[in-house]
């Protein structure tokens, strides 16, 4: 926090500027600069310094600045846009950033390298690839990217919530969904709102006293990992009083007889020791709930913690907000309405509808993280994968042999547990092409590095964004690739063609690609480039909010016959992906290969492994996970990460603020610095995210604070895969 | 009417994430070791022991009663006509009497003109092609209002009048158009 309290001065500690002495072979620095190719008139597009992917505008000046602020044509936006979306032209133009590719000539991860021309470093690709494939099969190679993290691992039970409601809500429960130091402009926007709204009510649990625990009505430095307890001892008191949506829970639902059972001893005093919250609190916030329902939401975004039983904590919030009987209601949550969705229940044509560009030819191989698969990942989407799972594949080549490896602009030596693993795992591989703007720590570890164009410099299809009616977005360049970089997509489709799959593609160039996609509706087209965004005349749909179903109604007539008596589309949500089709919050699915897992209930809580401290971390407003933290305008801004310590636990080991010292555990020992604070747990640490970097070429980053990664465990969360980003440390004095 | 921009930091909506600083940089091209713009956030231990954050905007607050215009020996430090407070580079003579007098800390040297510097509501780059200041388009959570205070139907007027404002060392006399809407949160026990 106090870090932005900079003197002038201060803020030019971590900069070496781009007048470094030594040249970073591929580097803009190394090349030269080039006048900028794009218009002095805004072009619509959509930001990529972040997973939020929010839609922004651009323009070129004079050839050499390019001004980035929000697309206002998303209403929901208007101009704004944070410090990473306006920094955007600072990586653009950053004289470390890659331009040429690179193949590697020394050992691997010794960082010693020759430029390359695209075809020399494409067809060496395609040779290696094609002769891997040769050899071992197509599927010895694993392709990742960095997704969209949409928190999609419900999907397989409730089809995906979409966004909860903020601006007619009235009460909000958030377990460190932190959306001020992780901003997705329009929600953070509608949360801004509603915490700034005196007559609204905010309630924070992190163990952290964040931005959002700021604007709260009340913080609750809950223990790390014991959002689950909180949630179950509030499923108690609904239960034990009678005080929910009895209705709601009959007509949509199946297996609350379960969801009893399993709460039965989960009371407030239970809870107490876990989460070290009185059980009074538990007691009058279940009744300020109660009374505000259906407009309240209990947050299940993002969190401050993770447990191995974080399937079960984010569906035990699911169930509060279901209890709560606020599911398609005005003020409580609802399910994202697709054009798909939005077409079937108007039984008519009102917002067009995608092709789907990508064949997946080989959708019948196992995947080695076990994605989608029978067994441990069951529940995984496939799109979304388990990155943590990949070392163990290589190592034990199972469930099949991995001899190659494709990454694009993403860093798990960075952002994924245990990267001494992950570093073993790639040094066994024959093959490695990382496709980044920058020679991260990653890329270190490559054959081939290929500079990849920023977002700024590229096209790209449509993207789907849907909320309370669909959208579509476009990403349009707004200036010429820089040094001829190319994009993913260049890439791929041009290895596609050099490897002979070219014909699995319906189109060759990114106009097609669009075409394609649009199914060739020009006036879909001409919209997404003159505006960057889509969005149809439909009124918004909430599907149990009689007043919403009646506009609906008025405006496609049609859809009345799916009107039930009560006035609502009730259908809807007895229509869902689940296999009986209603909301299940007993999942027969789940129990058979989970045992204990089929509702939510008590289980797996533990974040110490027997240490006195726990260590967690998160997002700054002014960094992505893994990615920026080098960025000239963002460097300047956070450019290191001292651990946050209470003072009395600072006192106890005789640490004063700046001190050296070491965290460890049975996986590392990790040295760092303290930031001392009130505004944490005395048995809690925490770490802002994406420092401690390897590579010597980010040069403002290298060598810099601290990468918890480096202490965290490969075991994943049972059944959702995802990632424990905290874990037990003991502290050790320098 | 001559206009008079003023600008309103709401501090309840602040969350102190720095795109304003970021867009400031960007749209000014500001060198690295120095800034126009910067949201401090203040850890702040209230009375009763609980603990809370505050969001100050680091800049020019565009003093009506300027001390910085009224030490400057060549009249570099100027008002024009729309209110804003302005430094003349080919004017100055490097004598800093306007950083010294300048109760906010509000200006800092240029390290290429020598001359000092500070925020400008963006008149040069931005009011002049009909936009605001690049701190306001930006910010994610609408805390900035910029407007005409001699416009009385302008936005700015509209937010003052409904909402309760303070401004910085109002005793100075400098009469700033800078106007705070106080932090009501805060206060949180831990």
């Amino acid at each position: 926090m106090a870090y932005f309290q900079a003197r002038r001065d201060f803020l030019k500690l971590a900069t070496t500027g781009a007048s470094a002495t030594v040249v970073i072979p591929g580097s803009l620095g190394a090349l030269g600069d080039v006048a900028l190719r794009g218009e002095d008139k805004f072009i619509r597009s959509i930001c990529e310094m972040c997973s939020s992917r929010c839609p922004m505008e651009a323009r070129v000046v004079n050839g050499k600045t390019v001004l980035i602020q929000g697309n206002a044509f998303a209403k929901e936006m208007g101009t704004s846009l944070c410090a990473k979306g306006v920094a955007g032209a600072s990586q653009l133009y950053d004289s470390q950033r890659l331009v040429k590719p690179l193949i590697r000539t020394g050992k691997r991860g010794e960082n010693k390298w020759r430029e390359a021309s695209w075809d020399e470093a494409l067809s060496l690709i395609s040779t290696k690839l094609s002769a891997l494939k040769e050899r071992y099969g197509a599927r010895s190679v694993i392709f990742s990217a960095k997704t969209g993290e949409q928190y999609d691992l419900l999907r397989s039970f409730a089809s995906a919530f979409g966004s909860p409601n903020f601006e007619n809500s009235t009460y909000i429960l958030n377990f460190g969904h932190n959306l001020f130091e992780g901003l997705d402009i329009p929600l953070t926007k509608a949360m801004a709102h509603f915490s700034a709204d005196p007559s609204k009510k905010l309630v924070v649990f992190d163990p952290r006293f964040s931005v959002m625990a700021s604007k709260a009505n009340e913080w609750h430095p809950i223990k790390a990992g014991s959002d689950l307890a909180f949630v179950l001892a509030l499923l108690h008191v609904w239960i034990r009083d009678g005080k929910f949506d009895k209705k709601f829970i009959e007509q949509y639902t199946l297996g609350f007889d379960k969801l009893v059972e399993s709460v039965k001893e989960t009371t407030p005093q239970w809870q107490q020791s876990l989460t070290g919250i009185d059980a009074k609190v538990v007691e009058r916030i279940a009744a300020e709930i109660y009374t505000s329902a259906p407009r309240c939401i209990i947050d299940w975004g993002h969190k401050a913690t993770t447990t191995k039983a974080e399937f079960q904590r984010t569906r035990a919030i699911l169930m509060a907000n279901i209890l709560m009987g606020n599911v398609e209601k005005e003020g409580g949550i609802y399910f994202a309405k697709t054009a798909e969705r939005i077409n079937a229940l108007a039984d008519e044509r009102v917002a067009p509808e995608l092709n789907d560009p990508y064949p997946r030819p080989r959708v019948n191989e196992p995947r080695i993280d076990g994605a989608g698969e029978e067994g441990m990942y069951r529940f995984v989407s496939r799109s979304h994968g388990v990155l943590q799972a990949i070392p163990d594949a290589i190592l034990a080549q199972k469930p099949y042999e991995i001899k190659g490896w494709f990454l694009t602009r993403h860093n798990p030596l960075v952002t994924v547990a245990h990267p001494q693993k992950m570093k073993e795992a790639m040094e066994q591989l024959e093959f490695i092409v990382v496709n980044d703007v920058y020679l991260s720590d990653t890329a270190m570890m490559a054959d081939v590095v290929l500079p990849e164009a920023t977002y700024l410099e590229r096209d790209e299809g449509i993207s789907k964004s849907a909320f309370k009616t669909p959208t579509y977005m476009m990403r349009n360049r707004i200036v010429a690739p820089m040094h001829h970089t190319k994009s993913l997509i260049e890439v791929m489709r041009d290895l596609a063609e050099r490897m002979g799959f070219g014909s699995h593609y319906a189109w060759k160039s990114i106009a097609e690609l669009r075409a394609f996609q649009a199914k060739g509706d020009a006036e879909l087209l001409q919209t997404l480039l003159m505006r960057g965004v889509a969005s149809f005349d439909v009124p918004p749909l909430l599907a149990l909010q009689p007043s919403s179903v009646e506009r609906f109604c008025e405006r496609y007539p049609k859809s009345s016959v799916l009107r039930d008596t009560q006035g609502v589309f009730s259908h809807f949500l007895r229509s869902l992906k689940t296999p009986s089709k209603k909301i299940e919050i007993f999942s027969a699915e789940v129990e058979k290969t989970f045992k204990g897992y089929g509702v939510p209930r008590s289980v797996d809580m533990d974040v110490t492994q027997g240490h006195p401290y726990v260590l967690t971390s998160g997002k700054s407003a002014v960094h992505t996970n893994g990615h920026t933290q080098n960025i000239p305008y963002l460097n300047m801004l956070l450019s290191t990460n001292p651990i946050w310590m209470h003072p009395s636990t600072a006192k106890a080991h005789g640490l004063k603020m700046g001190d050296t010292f070491y965290l460890q555990n049975a996986i590392s020992k990790e040295k760092a610095t303290v930031f001392i604070t009130e505004g944490i747990r005395p048995d809690t640490l925490f770490a802002y995210m994406g420092f401690g970097r390897d590579a010597p070429q980010l040069k403002r980053t290298h060598g810099k604070g601290t990468n918890p990664s480096k202490l965290l465990s490969l075991e994943s969360a049972t059944l959702c895969g995802a990632m424990i980003t905290n874990v037990g440390v003991t502290i050790v004095k320098a | 009417m001559a206009k008079k921009y003023g600008m309103i930091h709401d501090n309840n909506l602040c969350i102190g994430c720095q795109a304003c600083n970021v867009a400031c940089r960007s749209e000014n091209k500001i060198p690295e070791s120095v800034y126009r713009l910067q949201v401090w956030v203040k850890p702040e231990e209230y009375p009763n022991g609980t603990l809370g954050y505050e969001y100050h905007r680091q800049s020019c607050v565009h003093c009506e009663n300027t001390p910085c215009v009224s030490v400057c020996p060549t009249k570099a430090s100027h008002v024009n006509e729309d209110g804003i407070v302005l430094v003349d580079v080919d004017l100055c003579v490097g004598c800093l009497y306007c950083v010294a007098a300048c109760p906010y800390q509000a200006r800092y040297v240029h390290p290429i003109t020598k001359a000092p510097d500070k925020c400008t509501f963006c008149h040069e780059s931005r009011l002049s092609r009909g936009e605001e200041p690049a701190c306001v388009t930006v910010c994610p959570t609408d805390a900035l209002v910029f407007g005409d205070l001699n416009d009385p139907k302008s936005k700015i007027n509209k937010v003052l009048s409904e909402k309760v404002t303070y401004r910085q060392k109002e005793k100075l006399g400098t009469s700033p158009k800078m106007f705070i809407v106080p932090n009501h949160k805060g206060g949180i026990r831990s």
